[in-house]
């Protein structure tokens, strides 16, 4: 990158299924009003506010953000690219800053689905209705597709799956953005119900709702801001189609191609050329454990050979690189949100102010975004040092 | 606040919408009604026969331009059995799942029926092993995607 770029401040509100003491401008204003204190800034320092809301359905109210995030007097645009929005968000802010057209930028990701009484048909209709919809698709069963080809092709197991998932419930009982963490065993995800084979209901991420924020500012005016520096970003579209992408020579539906060279391009900027020795810690965009598995290859912590005992190496937290220390999205999951969280989650690692779950030592880190159908991947590596 | 319970406002989206096909999909599902036939179309550069059929292809935005039937038959490439019940979806169990058919190069999603469900595990353990599949047709066809789906076909033809 030619011109460097640092998050300044970042705010969040707790994440809990539903926020029914707020409407859904006050929500925002808790996460935008603590970024912009963390930053030392006023929303008069601000050029630019970029808002990130994937599915309108979800709230129920058509573009939620124009009455929540943006502001007067403030230039403003909107991004959606489903679960990777937040990330998405961050890298439009950063463009702005880039260009010259803005010092500080503020990035709002909100997520209301708590208003929603029936989330999964909701998400029933993100799907092309001419050939796919009517087949009963849910996000669930999109993902369980792909673990299926996963246990097929890699050798992995029911147990992998619900071993990560009692990994990450287990981390995230340190997470205090996360209300009320559910505390739970491999065994007992295994036998939860049955929601789409193999996802059982404890290995689901819960409905989540909350905002998140971050201040971008170009270089010369961060000053003296304990900042965490973007060292590295990449991002990339693929088909819609999944049926699309099973025979195809860059790889398979459950090879991330997209994150894979998103990742490649993040890491050529910052000078990652061993992603396991050179970084410290990982945050992904994971809202199921064979999400977290498959990015673990696009990411190159591990090849095909590699991915079962790498996993195996996660679960036991003997991996060589802090994985989710957050619990990650399978603790919470606030749509819109989540991959601006896997970003502010690595920057207060950064800082050292990320209270009981704060690590030793994180220097340089990588957040993954994922959207769609793992339509979109962005990844985004922080380190402590000015690039 | 004074320990007052947060309101809440009710609401409802109920709107009804008509998806516009297109020529494309129009005739693929006209094949299916009338002609119980799966077509496909080809790529003139790539040579790959998408099915269910498309006006172009994603990957390199080139317009498909023959009509190609393919097999009835093809292999089970990935799959989920629903287990539980969502508003809006139909009854579990069910499983769906995406078939590669014989002279295609895009696999198509639909419900897969013909394995036993009455044990979850046991019926995944089989499916795993990528069974090959035939589509059945409805009798009463309408022109849409449930017009058929995707059956297990059980005599040592496995992959």
């Amino acid at each position: 990158m030619t011109d460097r770029i640092a998050i300044a401040g970042v705010g969040q509100t707790v994440y809990r299924r539903r926020h029914s003491d707020k409407n859904s401008a006050e929500l925002v204003r808790e996460a935008a009003t603590a970024a912009l204190e963390d930053a030392n800034i006023g929303l008069d320092g601000i050029d630019l506010i970029v808002g990130g809301v994937a599915p309108d359905a979800l709230a129920g109210i058509h573009n939620i953000d124009l009455l929540s995030i943006s502001r007067p007097g403030i230039p403003y645009f909107r991004i959606n690219t489903g679960g990777a929005t937040g990330s998405s968000a961050l890298l439009a802010g950063m463009t702005w800053i880039a260009s010259g057209r803005a010092k500080a930028v503020l990035v709002v990701a909100a997520e209301r689905m708590g208003h929603a009484t029936t989330a999964q048909s909701i998400f029933n209709s993100i799907f092309d209705p001419i050939y796919e919809k009517d087949i009963s698709m849910s996000t669930i069963s999109m993902v369980a597709l792909r673990a299926t080809m996963l246990m097929q092709k890699y050798g992995f197991t029911s147990d992998h799956w619900a071993g990560l998932a009692a990994r990450n419930s287990a981390v995230a009982m340190l997470n205090d953005t996360v209300d009320n963490p559910r505390f739970f065993t491999k065994d007992q995800v295994r036998s939860s119900a049955v929601l789409a084979w193999p996802i059982h209901l404890l290995e689901a991420c819960p409905t989540s709702e909350g905002a998140c924020a971050v201040v971008l500012m170009s270089d010369p005016n961060v000053g003296d801001r304990k900042a965490a520096w973007i060292h590295g970003t990449g991002a990339l579209s693929d088909t819609y189609a999944m049926g699309d992408r099973f025979h195809r020579p860059e790889g398979s539906l459950v090879n991330l191609v997209t994150l894979e060279r998103s990742a490649a391009k993040a890491y050529s900027e910052a000078g990652v050329t061993d992603p396991l020795n050179d970084l410290d810690m990982v945050e992904i965009q994971a809202p199921f454990a064979s999400s977290e598995v498959m990015a673990y290859l696009g990411l190159g912590l591990c090849d095909g050979n590699d991915a079962v005992a790498f996993t195996e190496r996660a679960i036991d937290g003997t991996a060589g690189i802090a994985i989710q220390p957050s619990g990650g999205p399978q603790a919470c999951n606030p749509v819109s949100a989540t991959a601006l969280i896997r970003i502010t989650e690595a920057a207060l690692q950064i800082q050292g102010k990320a209270g009981r779950r704060q690590l030793d030592g994180i220097r340089r880190t990588i957040s993954t975004g994922q959207g769609g159908a793992t339509q979109f991947s962005t990844a985004v590596i922080l380190g402590n040092e000015r690039p | 606040m004074d320990g007052t319970e947060p309101l809440t406002i009710p609401g409802n989206w109920n709107f009804s919408y008509r998806y516009f096909a297109g020529d494309t999909a129009t005739r693929f599902f006209s094949e299916l009604r009338d002609n119980s036939r799966i077509m496909g179309t080809r790529n003139p550069v790539s040579g790959n026969v998408m099915v269910p059929a498309r006006t172009f292809s994603d990957a390199d935005y080139v317009e498909t331009t023959e009509w190609v039937e393919v097999s009835n038959e093809g292999k089970l490439e990935a799959f989920s059995i629903v287990g539980t019940k969502f508003p809006g979806l139909p009854d579990p169990p069910f499983v769906l799942g995406y078939v590669t058919l014989d002279g295609a190069d895009t696999a198509i999603l639909n419900h897969v029926t013909g394995v036993d469900l009455s044990d979850i595990e046991v019926a995944a353990q089989e499916l795993l092993k990528q069974p090959r599949v035939k589509a059945v047709f409805k009798d009463q066809r309408e022109g849409r995607i449930t017009d058929f789906c995707f059956e297990v076909l059980h005599d040592g033809a496995e992959k």
